[in-house]
């Protein structure tokens, strides 16, 4: 082997290392028994497998059953209204060549530009006044607003690589603006769509910004929100609680991650 | 019986027009009409906020009650308050720290790995903490760090102990210890950004140089990493908005604390706000916040605007 190649493998390996250490930690300490936990963190897994206790208690703790079903909630609604809306927006502006579509365009995408904090006190002000604060309705009129920007991007993109021609010939045969959305865009999209829908889900599963602003009570409060909460308490049910519950909440979107991976890149191919 | 053809005939002509001005009517909307929804939703709950926070700004606003016109007050403010000159400086920290940790590593793994037999598998371990929420990783990231925390119970074994550290309590290394955690989790992303970069550079040159002699950093300094450099700054812009934005990892690993010690901007607009309840000085943060990442943001935005 060459000396260049050694060193690949090295820092490969070093950096691999200081990696996986706090991953390791992390799935052993969330299956060790509070009892065996003893103020300092563990290196062996503890002989009694403690993770399906210690998840129970995080999930009663933080009252995960009713975030998991609101966050679900959130994530899969407002990931399938985000990706309709917006590809309805992005055929206006592709096909039906909307007079100023790419002013339009920017008008919906300068939504993703700026930080969120931008956005936070006013519609904090707002959802009070307007009595959506801490209601389904509200969190989930938030969670597609926001993900439309991003959405109507990749979908304009997208719909720029179908033929004009397709969309002219059934305009021809007669066939409205719904048709041919519904029956020629929408079925060469299902890719784009699976993209854009998986991105955005996994966005508002993680998010905890607005969910801490917008929400407050156990049924409403989004996932994150709920694992923060459980992370106040830290001192009273222990690290490896608090573990237990980070790991449970990130299973459905680390699982879809590993299952999707090549959607996450095109997704980062889209940013790039 | 003429009269009555007559009639029938303009009732038709009336109703032939009367529907090709609505199909005409009806092409000239529906493109809005389709664009109604995402108008309404990032008009209402983005574009609305963000501009009253920009008019917020120059107001007492306390969340409740009149905003009252104070002009460039929270701005003046703002340079004279020291809570905001930390918080600034540990901006500034987060924004150095992930130009060399998350994209300098990334780049590191992301050329390390490539071409390498068990490449995919010697990423994994980056890629893992990717998948994780920001609340998962500060999770972690605090049981790691604590006083009584395995980092330091790691240093203890390997004979360090004048390196054990009360990583979270003190300024500024609490924040070099989030941008650290924040770096777990953030590598996976300029890892695989820089691989799509691998992957589309022509061969040719560097094929080329190779045949010359160049080899390993000479080739990687001369060849590759000019030849990676439109996605060198697509990562650049990526990572330092990100970064910019990051709420998650502080707000749970230490609130910003102790006594505000670790805060960037983007946590104090939210203590401001939502915890001394200053909506005015707080959205005159936010827009500070805004303008950095704008002109970071413009860095790449340009570039993948043109190329769409």
């Amino acid at each position: 082997m060459r000396i260049g190649t050694i060193i690949r493998h090295a820092i490969l390996l070093i950096l691999g290392a200081v990696w996986i250490i706090p991953l390791y930690l992390f799935l052993v300490n969330a299956a060790t028994p509070p009892k065996q936990y003893g103020g300092k963190e563990r290196w062996q897994l503890p002989q009694t497998f403690g993770l399906t206790d210690n998840i129970s208690s995080a999930w009663k703790a933080a009252h995960l059953s009713e975030a998991v079903l609101s966050t679900a909630l959130y994530a899969v609604a407002g990931g399938v209204l985000a990706v309709l809306f917006a590809s309805m927006a992005a055929f206006a502006i592709i096909s039906l060549k909307v007079r100023g579509g790419f002013l339009w365009f920017l008008i919906i995408y300068a939504g993703t530009i700026f930080p969120f904090q931008m956005y936070l006190s006013p519609l904090y002000t707002m959802y009070v006044q307007r009595h959506l604060y801490n209601t389904h309705l509200g969190m989930l009129v938030l969670y597609t607003a926001i993900a439309i920007p991003f959405a109507t991007f990749v979908m304009r993109n997208h719909f720029t690589s179908v033929p004009p021609d397709l969309g002219e010939a059934a305009r021809l045969d007669g066939a409205g603006s719904v048709r041919v959305f519904a029956n020629i865009f929408a079925p060469l999209s299902l890719n784009a769509f699976a993209t854009v829908f998986i991105l955005q889900f996994t966005w508002i599963w993680n998010d905890l910004l607005f969910g801490l602003t917008l929400s407050r009570s156990a049924d409403i409060r989004p996932i994150m929100a709920a694992l923060a909460a459980l992370q106040g308490q830290y001192s009273s049910s222990g690290p490896p609680v608090a573990l237990a519950g980070a790991l449970i909440v990130s299973i459905p979107t680390f699982v879809l991650f590993f299952a999707v991976q090549r959607v996450f890149v095109r997704g980062l191919r889209a940013t790039a | 019986m003429a009269q009555l053809t007559e009639s029938s005939a303009s009732l038709q002509n009336v109703t032939a027009a009367r529907v090709s001005s609505w199909s005409r009517l009806s092409g000239r909307v529906s493109p809005y009409l389709f664009m109604l929804p995402a108008l309404i939703l990032v008009s209402l709950l983005l574009l609305w906020p963000f501009l009253r926070s920009a008019w917020l700004s120059f107001t007492n606003f306390k969340g409740i009650g009149e905003a009252k016109w104070v002009g460039l007050d929270n701005y003046r403010q703002l340079f004279n308050d020291p809570v905001l000159s930390t918080s600034m400086k540990n901006t500034l920290y987060w924004v150095i720290g992930t130009l060399v940790l998350p994209v300098g590593l990334g780049l590191l793994i992301a050329v390390a790995s490539y071409d390498v037999r068990g490449g995919s598998l010697y990423r994994l371990p980056f890629l893992m903490p990717y998948a994780l929420s920001g609340t998962a990783i500060a999770t972690v990231w605090q049981f790691m760090l604590t006083k009584n925390g395995a980092l330091n119970s790691i240093l203890g074994a390997l004979g360090l102990e004048s390196l054990e550290r009360s990583w979270l309590l003190r300024p500024p290394l609490n924040t070099w210890a989030m941008i650290f955690a924040s770096t777990w989790q953030a590598v996976g992303v300029s890892v695989l950004l820089f691989l799509i970069g691998l992957q589309v550079i022509p061969r040719d040159p560097i094929e080329a140089a190779r045949l010359d002699g160049a080899e390993g950093w000479r080739l990687f300094r001369d060849m590759t990493f000019p030849l990676l450099r439109p996605m060198t700054i697509v990562t650049v812009g990526i990572s330092l908005v990100n970064s910019l934005k990051t709420f998650d990892i502080i707000w749970i690993m230490t609130q910003g604390g102790p006594y505000r010690s670790s805060e960037t901007l983007a946590v104090t607009m939210y203590r401001q706000t939502f915890v001394l309840f200053e909506h005015g000085y707080g959205a005159a943060i936010s827009v500070v916040l805004s303008v950095i990442v704008l002109i970071v943001s413009l860095l790449y935005l340009t570039r993948t605007l043109r190329s769409s």
